[in-house]
């Protein structure tokens, strides 16, 4: 029960709690929510001009006008980006946890390097392997030359969006690790000592201990990952800005929105926002099933 | 459980080779930052021959960064302080379940990870409401209580326990002082990585100010260096020095906040 007083001290909690609801209503919930009504409409950026409902002609406009090939290839790029992101992401994240959670020398030290991208962020990331990819001088260039092979990186038209899925990955590998290091830490150890005494291999000892120990660290990892790499587009802005075949349904948005100064098409964007929300949607439903369906059975 | 000698090594060279795809970028950086450009140009890849600090000296007053740094320090401190009291205001409440429907409330709170990209309609607001190329516009939509630090301090104090609260009240003390004095020192280390992990997302903010600051004299530093890349294309030495000069202040907070980093993931990782 309440134990700080009755009357108006009784009132407390909730009073400041209106402050950060209001703030999500209005700046967080309400516009991700109006994004629908935009979406059937014909709001332009463009001052003083009148809207109205145009029904699905945004969605029209998004799948079917004249630039189809390129948006299509949008939506391909982010199923791409979302799928190979989160694979190879929590793959790498869940190696390095399990390989540094064992004593090691130096453990401290690998944990906060590989968490170090998150802290620099994305613009400094991006242009730290903008100079390391650098096709004149960069020496990732020189490396290639050694093996006898070129490339221009992000000036690739078929290299870019991969190097561009390489640098996320690298920068939030710490991050998906970081999770899972913590789900290993609340792994009694006894577990493993009686696991030793019934002759378990190291294999084993992953594959029945830790895997399903850790399930509820792999539900968060996923579900933040998949998310996180349909929505960001602030990556690919820094690192080429959608050029040589790396727009995404996300960058989208925001060039429809707002980057295209002069031609900002509200609805055309949030329709994209739209599409975007279904993969997200679709994404989670099936993740959660499937993520909380092994947390019930262990 | 004893460990074969060859796992052992084995477990090394990974790690250290993992190690190497994230300091080689680095040091290679800081290479950079320490020649000049004619010794770029000779040699892009080569060890530096001495060391330049001045070189930093020059890269500020070419990027103008006296200009930029103080929004950023401004937007980040302002908006990050505002953004963890806020989501203790919301956290201690909910995670006590002290208003009424809490667990309804938190899920309310969580749910705008999924929901459509605010993005259209969040930017006709802003300018509707005037918070368009305004300082204290962007501090306000940067600053919010439901997310990342919230989470973690739903997860961190739901492990305090109850019979604190009830302790302190009994001695008289209010909702507010509680939280002051009494909650805030108890969950320092969830706050540590929250406050960090805060400031990192306005720190390194790029997109947001792209949107809502069109004035260059309100831009922050990321907006400072994206320009100073535009400028100097090719003197990859003075940029390098550009990239160290802004990821200098978060390192710093970094060195001294890395060490609750796992505590902090711990409880933020509860389920959702």
């Amino acid at each position: 029960m309440y134990p700080f007083g009755r009357g108006f001290s009784r009132h407390m909690p909730l009073a400041l709690l209106l402050l950060p609801l209001l703030l999500y209503l209005v700046f967080a919930f309400g516009p991700s929510m109006a994004t629908v009504f935009f979406s059937f409409t014909n709001a332009t950026g463009i001052p003083g001009t009148h809207w109205h409902f145009i029904g699905f002609d945004n969605y029209h406009k998004l799948l079917f006008s004249s630039d189809q090939a390129e948006r299509l290839r949008s939506i391909r790029n982010s199923l791409k980006f979302a799928f190979l992101v989160v694979l190879i992401q929590n793959a790498l994240g869940l190696l390095m946890a399990v390989l540094i959670n064992r004593k090691m020398k130096g453990d401290a030290f690998y944990r906060a390097t590989f968490f170090l991208p998150v802290v620099l962020g994305v613009t400094v990331t991006g242009l730290v392997w903008r100079m390391m990819l650098n096709p004149m001088s960069g020496p990732m260039t020189s490396l290639f030359k050694q093996f006898g092979t070129s490339s221009s990186f992000l000036s690739s038209y078929d290299a870019a969006f991969y190097w561009i899925i390489f640098v996320q990955i690298w920068m939030y590998m710490g991050y998906s690790m970081t999770i899972f290091l913590a789900g290993l830490q609340s792994i009694p150890k006894d577990l493993y000592d009686s696991g030793y005494i019934d002759g378990t291999n190291a294999w084993q000892s992953f594959r029945y201990i830790t895997f399903p120990m850790i399930a509820p660290s792999l539900t968060v990892n996923m579900l933040l990952s998949i998310i996180g790499a349909l929505q960001t587009f602030d990556i690919i802005y820094v690192l080429t800005n959608g050029g040589f075949n790396t727009r995404t349904l996300a960058l989208d948005v925001y060039r429809d929105a707002i980057a295209n100064n002069t031609t900002a098409d509200y609805g055309l964007a949030s329709a994209g926002a739209m599409v975007l929300f279904l993969f997200v949607f679709i994404f989670t439903i099936i993740f959660m099933y499937l993520l909380r369906r092994r947390e019930v059975d262990l | 459980m004893a460990e074969s000698r060859a796992s052992v090594s084995l477990r090394y060279v990974l790690v250290l080779l993992a190690l190497c795809v994230y300091v080689l970028p680095l040091f290679y950086l800081f290479n950079v930052s320490m020649k000049t450009q004619i010794e770029y140009l000779k040699a892009p890849n080569a060890i530096f021959e001495q060391l330049r600090f001045n070189n930093f000296g020059i890269a500020w007053e070419k990027g103008d960064f006296s200009r930029y740094i103080w929004n950023s320090v401004l937007y980040t401190s302002v908006a990050t302080v505002a953004s963890i009291l806020l989501s203790l205001f919301a956290a201690y409440p909910i995670a006590r379940r002290y208003v009424r429907f809490s667990n309804l409330i938190y899920l309310f709170f969580t749910m705008s990870l999924f929901l459509p990209s605010p993005l259209v309609p969040q930017f006709w607001l802003a300018s509707e409401l005037g918070l368009y190329n305004t300082q204290w516009g962007y501090i306000l939509l940067r600053t919010g209580g439901t997310g990342i630090a919230f989470l973690m301090f739903v997860g961190y104090i739901k492990s305090v326990s109850r019979e604190l609260d009830e302790a302190a009240a009994m001695d008289g003390c209010g909702y507010l002082r509680f939280i002051f004095r009494i909650l805030i020192p108890l969950v320092k280390p969830v706050m540590a990585t929250g406050v960090m992990l805060t400031a990192i997302g306005v720190w390194n903010d790029i997109i947001g100010p792209t949107i809502y600051l069109s004035d260059t004299k309100y831009q922050p530093i990321t907006r400072g260096l994206y320009a100073f890349f535009g400028q100097y294309l090719n003197n990859w030495p003075l940029l390098a020095c550009g990239i160290i000069i802004i990821t200098a202040p978060l390192i710093l907070l970094y060195v001294f906040i890395q060490r609750y980093l796992v505590s902090g993931a711990l409880a933020g990782s509860v389920k959702f």
